[in-house]
């Protein structure tokens, strides 16, 4: 692969990554989201693999193996099944609307863009140079985390934030040991599953899964 | 190995064995498993501290035992005498304890409803005895926790890096917190004290942990050695920052006025075994703080250093003394006291602290030696009198002297324990307060002369210090002869006083042997010369000279013209005793004999009613002090139905509140309640609030790395 070809594909493949996290703003209908997700994974797979090629390391396509069936397979199909169960077809209504977070959207990737400058100054090279869209993917994260009121979009919310730190930790150091890839996910799937049982409680309890119906659990 | 390092190695490993075997061993044999192993760390100590007291060094570095860096530990002259003050109480506690925290006893009782009116008492009310006794201070937690808090607490002086001692200043915090709430599920006193214990003991963490962390950020490292090497770059604001700041905070764990609201509560409602190595060996912890950062990492410093020290030990004195004074409640009265002899340590320090800065180090020698030698003392009389006053609420369930008295026909080795306790801290010869006092105000009255031309402020302060000390001494002597003459002597004045039985032989063997220290500390303080000079070659302002010269039985001080021999005195008080009883018996021989009551006056009709109780043999003092006590009456008078001319019967209660804690307190209780209630708004329950409050904190955050980077 020639260095202009490589650059172009990863360049490409992290605003995929940033248009899918972007979207998932834009769209309320949780179905679409959870298709959205999918192709996050996929692309985040890409992204493993592309630098498993870059690197030639055999490591790193097991990594990206991996992070195409639990980002791509397992994950989507917990939240189906949360959704399938739930009813719940629509985010009805966030607590910031569409079309602010979609400027607050554009304010975070341009914030993460400005703060991530010293660190691509540290070692300038095309990955580095991809790191912001890592950065924003974060901010985009926890942004639907503050604004989402449905349980499952908190569950969205979270693996957002799980992805961004993915892609930032790719870019950052040129693939990421098995093992701690492999820990890394443990704990997501874990946190994924804890959190479809607890949807699924709230639903017992309330019948909906709005986040404000835990209003009252405080001291 | 150096013997220090065998000592340390006795501590961490009897430590080990205490806290696990104390939690694994059936309930029969915990109380003796705990109390020996307490006394096996304890005696660790000793070990360590008399090799590092002979001039032996030790230092030891582990790295990776705490997750935020080595744990240093270094052993000098000075951290020894604190390593042998606290394993001597260790030892004689942990005997003690073993028949104290034993069954039987009436201890872990609510305290009589007579008694009751200086506590809320409304906790559930508990079977007394066997059953509330287990839970108590033989409980799992209480006695697992004991030789954790014995190892901690001897492991401080052996810090040397300041997060050491942070560490192993907050795990003896925590032990003793846990020993002091111990008897919770008996008495609600015990929650309330535990509340102020725990608030005074972080509130002092913060403070010491604010001045050490400035200090060590100026002196670019912080391992003691960085410390001591770094203190001459640090401004003068800085140093007088750190010293003020951890002033404040030893100071709070020596409960000095007006941080020493937590004394009377914790020593009173903690199990009376850990009240004594609270009073005796923590509360020296303080001091030991105080001389460590102030005098040797920081030193020394400016004059005002040392008047500072000066002016608030003699308040604490003064305070502390009339409180003991017009207390009616046994171990208050003993915590008060304690409060009253670490304001006498305090002006050693103070006063030693202005020499030095005048650079007069003989005086601040002799002086600074005062102060440690009656931490010394006070551990070893302080240890007694709670252990006695341990052994009186074990036996009787009373702690109010009002209810007692009559106990010397029933618990003769108790009484004639306590006594020599009482002996030592009304500072009379031939008791071993009277030692350190008297170099104490050696010091204090020689210096005027010593010093050529004082400046003012010494002066003044100097002579007024003299005056406080003497006072103190006079009103320490009433206090003591009231704790024993009212609770031990005369008949008793309760039905439970009168039903009292010795304690267990564990519980005199431990009491008596910290009556030997105290003996051994008043007939022969002069072997404590050549340690002494070693303890304060260690702090730089201060290291010239022997203070205590040792001349055989007597006491000299170097550089003042000043010795005593407190062997001859106990001699000749000896003599005079059996002269005045062989006069006495030879006056009467012959003579017919009449048997009739002591103090009867010829009649027979005596009652308890008729002895003087602890209130009314304050009454004068409570007089006197008025304006500064403001004790609070109150009489029912209650008339017959019939006629309101003939009177029933009259109720006389009174209470000495501490006004200190009545002024100061309650304001900043009520501005931190405020404060927290309007923080509750900020927590209204919802989970996008909270996931909020992280965000806009992380996007601040990088915000301001983004700018500032």
């Amino acid at each position: 692969m020639t260095d202009t070809g490589y650059v172009q594909i990863l360049d490409l493949v992290c605003g995929g990554i940033l248009l899918t996290a972007v979207l998932m703003l834009w769209r309320r209908e949780l179905a679409a989201i959870v298709r959205l997700l999918v192709v996050q994974g996929v692309l985040l797979a890409l992204l493993a693999a592309l630098m498993g090629v870059r690197e030639s390391s055999t490591e790193l396509f097991v990594v990206a193996a991996g992070v195409l069936v639990l980002k791509a397979i397992v994950l989507p199909a917990v939240l189906r099944r949360v959704l399938r169960d739930s009813g719940e077809a629509r985010e009805a209504e966030p607590l910031v609307n569409v079309t602010a977070s979609l400027l607050a959207a554009a304010l975070l990737t341009l914030l993460a863009y400005g703060l991530s400058r010293p660190l691509v100054a540290l070692a300038p090279s095309p990955t580095t140079r991809a790191l912001p869209v890592g950065l924003a993917v974060v901010l985009l994260g926890f942004f639907v985390l503050v604004t989402r009121r449905r349980a499952l979009s908190q569950v969205v919310g979270f693996l957002l934030l799980d992805n961004g730190i993915t892609a930032t930790a790719f870019l950052a150091t040129a693939g990421v040991p098995l093992v701690v890839e492999l820990g890394v996910s443990l704990d997501v799937l874990l946190v994924v599953l804890v959190m479809q049982v607890l949807a699924a409680r709230m639903r017992l309890s309330f019948g909906r899964t709005d986040l404000d119906g835990l209003r009252e659990l405080r001291d | 190995m150096s013997l220090i390092g065998a000592g340390l190695g006795v501590i961490a490993w009897g430590a080990i064995a205490g806290v696990t075997l104390g939690a694994l061993a059936p309930s029969r044999a915990r109380a003796l498993v705990a109390g020996v192993l307490t006394s096996v760390v304890g005696a660790g100590g000793v070990l360590a501290g008399l090799a590092a007291l002979g001039g032996q060094g030790w230092s030891l570095t582990v790295t990776d035992l705490l997750p935020l860096g080595a744990m240093t530990l270094a052993v000098d002259a000075l951290s020894g005498a604190f390593l042998l003050l606290v394993g001597a109480v260790a030892v004689a506690v942990g005997v003690y304890s073993v028949g104290y925290t034993g069954p039987g006893g009436r201890h872990g009782a609510e305290p009589d409803a007579t008694s009751g009116d200086t506590t809320a008492l409304a906790g559930p009310s508990s079977e007394p005895g066997a059953a509330g006794h287990a839970e108590g201070a033989a409980s799992r937690t209480a006695q697992s926790a004991l030789p954790l808090f014995v190892a901690a607490m001897l492991l401080v002086p052996a810090a040397a890096s300041v997060s050491t001692l942070l560490v192993l200043w907050e795990l003896m915090a925590l032990t003793s917190l846990v020993l002091v709430l111990a008897e919770h599920r008996l008495r609600a006193s015990v929650r309330d004290a535990g509340l102020w214990y725990a608030g005074m003991t972080h509130a002092g963490l913060v403070a010491i942990m604010l001045g050490l962390v400035v200090f060590a950020a100026g002196a670019g490292g912080e391992s003691f050695t960085a410390l001591r090497a770094g203190s001459g770059d640090l401004s003068p604001g800085t140093r007088s920052l750190v010293f003020v700041l951890i002033f404040i905070g030893f100071g709070s764990k020596a409960g000095m006025v007006p941080l020493h609201v937590w004394l009377p509560r914790a020593h009173s409602e903690a199990p009376s075994h850990v009240s004594a190595l609270m009073s005796a060996a923590m509360v020296s912890l303080g001091l030991y703080g105080l001389i460590r950062v102030g005098f040797d990492l920081l030193g020394g410093g400016p004059h005002w250093w040392g008047l500072l020290v000066l002016t608030v030990g003699g308040l604490s004195a003064l305070y502390g003394v009339l409180q003991a004074s017009v207390a009616v409640d046994l171990k208050r009265l003993l915590a008060y006291s304690t409060t009253e002899n670490v304001g006498l340590m305090l002006i050693g320090v103070g006063a030693a602290g202005m020499f030095a800065a005048d650079g007069n180090r003989i005086l601040a020698g002799v002086l600074m030696a005062a102060a440690v030698l009656h931490a010394v003392n006070h551990a070893a009389f302080k240890t007694l009198l709670f252990l006695g006053a341990g052994s009186v609420l074990r036996a009787t369930g009373l702690r109010d002297l009002d209810l007692l008295g009559g106990l010397a026909r029933r618990m003769p080795v108790t009484t004639a324990l306590f006594a020599v306790g009482a002996l030592g801290a009304a500072a009379l010869p031939p008791g071993n307060g009277f030692v350190s006092e008297w170099v104490l105000l050696q010091g204090l009255i020689h210096s005027v002369t010593a010093t050529g031309s004082p400046s003012v402020v010494a002066a003044l302060s100097i002579p007024l210090a003299v005056g406080v000390v003497a006072l103190t001494a006079g009103l320490g002597m009433v206090t003591f002869v009231k704790a024993f003459g009212v609770g031990f002597l005369a008949r008793p004045r309760s039905t439970v006083a009168a039903a009292a039985s010795e304690s267990p032989l564990t519980m005199r063997a431990g009491m008596f042997l910290a009556a030997a220290a105290c003996a051994g500390l008043a007939l022969a303080p002069a072997t404590a010369g050549a340690p002494l000079t070693r303890l304060l070659r260690v702090l730089p302002s201060v290291r010239d000279g022997a203070p205590l010269a040792d001349s055989g039985i007597a006491l000299r001080l170097a550089g003042i013209a000043g010795s005593m021999s407190p062997l001859l005195i106990a001699l000749g008080l000896l003599v005079a005793g059996a002269s005045v009883a062989a006069l006495a018996r030879r006056v009467a021989q012959g003579r017919p004999r009449r048997v009739a009551q002591a103090w009867g006056s010829g009649g027979a009709r005596l009652d308890p009613r008729m002895e003087y109780t602890a209130t009314s043999f304050a009454e004068p003092l409570t007089r006197v002090f008025d304006d500064v006590l403001r004790p609070e009456h109150d009489i029912d008078v209650t008339p017959y139905v019939e006629s309101r001319y003939l009177i029933e019967s009259v109720r006389f209660r009174q209470r000495v509140p501490d006004r200190l804690e009545a002024r100061l307190y309650p304001p900043l209780l009520a501005a931190a309640t405020r404060w927290g209630q309007w923080s509750r708004r900020l927590a209204n329950g919802s989970v996008h609030r909270y996931l909020a409050y992280g965000f806009v904190g992380l996007l601040s955050v990088l915000i301001v790395v983004g700018i500032s980077g």
